[in-house]
């Protein structure tokens, strides 16, 4: 087992806080795309097929989301 | 492999929780709650909260039961009537199941993936504490002008444009509690993406975490959905918008394919962690590996992809093309494949083992069986002829108390039996667990399999009076509602008295028992996994 130094250890932790905040921050903006997306959708003139585009851009971003952490 | 051999995890790492309980600094009292950051603090507070909210929500349905045991207008008008249906639905989703399950990701999952704390600490903190002031604000709006919201909990325009103030009290309430599963989802995604301890391979999680992954995932994915839907259903009562205003050229029909939308998922965000609980316990109490557990989480992921392409089938007497129909027909069918799956492999885990039949088990069984029957009852509903007679009567009551009562609720239980050992460092009274389980599986059957008779003979939903010829399976029910409701007294009585005086519990009560959380001392120290362990 290596022993880490305080030094390295805070430097870990400092990247894994940023890592972290990059991931919430992703995520904050897919909800608020999903949230405007819902509302703009029925501006569009033919809000069925609005809703169409954001349904299969959610089901892609399940599956891309998904099949992404499955090769790690 | 989802599980940890005990020889794999270094010892230091084992004893690493106790060796820094002493570091335990935090503010005694009602701060510590206010103020806490940690997962295990936090988790305490979801899972109180959503007792409280289940409780109170057993209390509104017992009202409405009181008022069906017979035919004609007894204790409530109509009008109030509805408004009990509408929020019983919206506290039992809202405020018990979501809550519960969160209170369980918030305790487990840091404990499952050898991480110290949630990645957000104070982002957590603040997920909970949003809860409370939704709670506030729905059951605030029976007090206000014109009563609380009426038009059942998916919240349908045009009558819900219409309604009163206890419908924007509504719409705030479903606003924040949306807020904070957003955050909750955000914070749990991170955690496990992030904070895994060195060796914790994605396929090598235990299933609990793999199903609040995707959970939080379908939480992201549809939350914003509900909360734009509930936005325009605001502006349209009070900016002049016509979004489902039909008067203003607006469609309401709209509204209901909206909600379906975000509607679906919904029941899968609120099963999908009972199925990781469920497969947590069985491998334990059958002394084998959970089976086909690479399947298991294709199977999650494909549950919660095809619960984007059936929204419609709530909606099928609303009207649609003979093309839609038989797509959204054939594809809630197809859901039923990755379920089977799931059955399949819980029952196969069961299979040869060296099974034991403590509370936690019972529950896990219980859950099997009646969520199986759940779901072929959703299988008939899926049937767009069937439904179109079956719409909007006790027969989809029946089916969905099935899925999400003797589905969550059970496996949430199972879950409490299962860890409450490691949570609070005592035992719980097995025979008493044991009584909880038989008088709620008895009880459970007794209120809600009779409303499949009901429905099948006609019975609709949502109305304080009917017809004579359904009084008999009404009486029946109304009992099991009283004996289901105070079976759950029993319940408190023994985490209660667990929690008090319950004998000390070991480090691992169950023998089959492998993930990581059973490496460490019960209780649990206050931290846990400072130094990540290595998992080899």
């Amino acid at each position: 087992m290596q022993t880490a130094t305080p030094q390295r250890q805070t430097q870990a932790r400092a990247a894994q806080k940023t890592a972290s905040l990059r991931v919430a921050l992703v995520l904050l903006a897919i909800a608020a795309v999903f949230f405007g997306g819902v509302i703009l959708a029925q501006y569009s003139g033919a809000p069925r097929v609005g809703i169409g585009v954001l349904g299969f851009a959610i089901l892609g971003f399940l599956l891309a989301a998904i099949g992404r952490n499955l090769r790690k | 492999m989802s599980s940890i051999p005990h020889d794999q995890v270094p010892g230091h790492a084992v004893d690493h929780g106790r060796a820094h309980d002493d570091h335990a600094h935090h503010p005694g009292g009602i701060m510590r709650w206010v103020t806490t950051t940690n997962h295990k603090d936090i988790g305490t507070l979801y899972l109180w909260f959503s007792f409280i909210m289940f409780i109170a929500g057993g209390c509104l349905a017992l009202t409405i039961r009181t008022e069906l045991f017979h035919p004609g207008l007894q204790i409530v008008d109509p009008e109030f009537f509805n408004s009990l249906t509408t929020l019983h639905g919206l506290i039992m989703i809202f405020g018990a199941i979501m809550p519960a399950a969160v209170g369980f990701a918030n305790w487990q999952v840091p404990l499952m993936i050898g991480a110290p704390d949630m990645a957000f600490g104070r982002l957590n903190n603040w997920s909970f504490w949003l809860l409370p002031f939704a709670a506030a604000l729905l059951f605030g709006s029976f007090f206000v002008p014109g009563g609380a919201a009426a038009g059942g909990w998916t919240l349908y325009a045009p009558l819900s444009v219409q309604a009163g103030m206890g419908m924007d009290m509504t719409i705030f309430a479903v606003h924040i509690m949306g807020a904070s599963s957003i955050m909750g989802s955000i914070n749990i995604i991170t955690t496990i993406l992030n904070l895994r301890a060195p060796g914790m391979t994605m396929m090598r999680m235990p299933l609990f975490v793999w199903t609040w992954l995707i959970t939080a995932y379908l939480l992201i994915a549809v939350m914003p959905v509900l909360a734009g839907a509930v936005t325009m259903l605001l502006t349209d009562r009070h900016f002049g918008t016509s979004f489902f205003n039909a008067a203003g050229g607006g469609d309401p029909v709209m509204f209901q394919h909206i909600f379906w939308f975000f509607g679906h998922p919904e029941v899968y965000i609120m099963i999908l962690p009972s199925f990781g609980i469920v497969s947590t316990i069985l491998p334990a109490f059958s002394r084998k590996p959970l089976f086909g557990y690479a399947s298991m989480v294709y199977a999650t992921s494909s549950i919660a992809i095809l619960s984007f392409i059936v929204w419609a089938h709530h909606m099928f007497t609303v009207g649609m093309p003979a093309a839609g129909q038989l797509f959204f027909m054939y594809a809630t069918m197809l859901i039923a494949v990755p379920t089977g799956v799931k059955v399949f492999n819980w029952v196969a885990t069961m299979w040869k083992g060296s099974m034991t039949f403590e509370t936690p088990m019972l529950f896990a069984i219980g859950f099997i069986f009646l969520f199986t029957m759940g779901g072929f009852t959703g299988l008939v509903l899926a049937i767009t002829p069937v439904d179109i007679q079956l719409q909007d009567t006790y027969y989809v009551v029946a089916h969905f108390h099935y899925v999400l009562v003797a589905g969550s609720l059970f496996a949430f239980f199972g879950g409490v039996y299962y860890w409450l050992p490691k949570w609070s460092g005592r035992m719980y009274n097995e025979k008493l667990g044991e009584w909880h389980f038989w008088l709620t599986m008895i009880f459970f059957n007794v209120t809600f399999f009779p409303m499949h008779f009901l429905g099948l003979a006609g019975m609709p939903r949502r109305v304080p009076d009917y017809a004579t010829q359904f009084t008999d399976w009404n009486m029946v029910a109304t009992v099991g509602a009283y004996g289901f409701g105070l079976s759950q007294l029993l319940f408190f009585y023994i985490v209660l008295s667990c929690i008090r005086n319950g004998p000390p519990a070991p480090a691992k009560p169950w023998e089959g028992a492998d993930t990581l959380e059973w490496t460490l001392p019960s209780p649990l120290p206050y931290h846990t996994f400072e130094t990540p362990p290595v998992i080899k």
